[in-house]
């Protein structure tokens, strides 16, 4: 199983390329919120297009690390990708299954960010790290993502 | 209003690891949302590369403007292998060049440099978009 490869080691992150969809932007958004704030010691991102058009060091990664894929549709375009050329996905995630309605109302330029698409960039990326949390072996309580708790408080 | 058919395709760098990446994709968005809504479209350079039928059959069909990232030109190459024609090849290196010592941002945001950077190469892809669709360098 992918997660037992290298359990002392990094998980490999492969987002979905997206660029039609706002669901693409949240994605990456996540995918670097993740590696910049939540598990910047745990994690590394692949990219997509690199590893589909054959570029062996992607390749080998995702095939000795445990990855996760975070997909903006139901092309899967990450996780089929990722599982062609790199071996059996550990996680794979779809954006609009973590969201569901939220993920209508976000946009895919930052020019038109908002607090939904903040909020919606908090939630996968908590999501995100959770499984990387798993994946690791982690069971102490770790950084989630401040946004999502700002977000929450304005609400209630 | 343009037919679908006749819009030029927009197929910018998916990176998400540098700064390079997000002004590829936010030109993209300058240029399909505000300055060429009508006359462009942007493309998953992924579904691309996937060989997904149906984008495959439009980007063999329209024009196309690759905008990478970096050297590897995955949107150029991907458009050629594909077997559609590449009106004209940007990259974000060449125009972060002329601003020797800018700070354009980083792979999550866009500084008021890097915005003003993302227009300049946005202003490019509309100047060869125009080009290609009325026939010069593209078919």
């Amino acid at each position: 199983m992918a997660s037992d490869m290298n359990k002392t080691t990094k998980v490999g992150i492969i987002s979905c390329s997206g660029e039609e969809l706002a669901v693409g932007t949240i994605s990456r958004s996540a995918v670097r919120r993740v590696l910049e704030v939540l598990r910047p010691h745990d994690a590394v991102t692949l990219c997509l297009p690199l590893l589909l058009a054959g570029n062996e060091g992607e390749r080998n990664f995702a095939r000795t690390h445990p990855t996760i894929t975070i997909d903006g549709c139901d092309k899967l375009c990450a996780r089929f990708g990722t599982e062609k050329h790199g071996g059996p996905v550990a996680c794979s995630l779809v954006v609009p299954e973590i969201l569901g309605d939220r993920a209508t109302s976000c946009s895919r330029s930052l020019r038109d960010w908002s607090q939904a698409d903040e909020q919606a960039v908090a939630i996968v990326a908590d999501r995100i790290a959770a499984e990387i949390d798993a994946l690791m072996g982690t069971t102490t309580p770790r950084l989630s993502s401040t946004p999502t708790r700002r977000i929450s408080e304005v609400e209630t | 209003m343009t037919e679908e058919r006749e819009k030029v395709l927009v197929i910018p760098c998916s990176g998400v690891g540098k700064v390079h990446g997000l002004l590829s994709r936010e030109a993209a968005y300058l240029v399909v949302d505000e300055l060429a809504s009508d006359e462009t479209q942007v493309v998953c350079l992924a579904l691309l590369v996937k060989g997904d039928e149906e984008t495959l059959a439009t980007v063999r069909s329209r024009p196309c403007i690759a905008i990478d990232g970096c050297g590897k030109a995955c949107a150029q190459k991907n458009i050629e292998i594909a077997g559609g024609e590449v009106a004209e090849a940007l990259q974000v290196g060449r125009f972060l060049t002329r601003h020797r010592g800018a700070r354009p941002g980083d792979g999550s945001a866009l500084s008021d440099e890097g915005w003003a950077i993302c227009r300049e190469i946005a202003e490019d892809v509309v100047t060869a978009a125009n080009r290609g669709r009325s026939g010069e360098g593209a078919s």
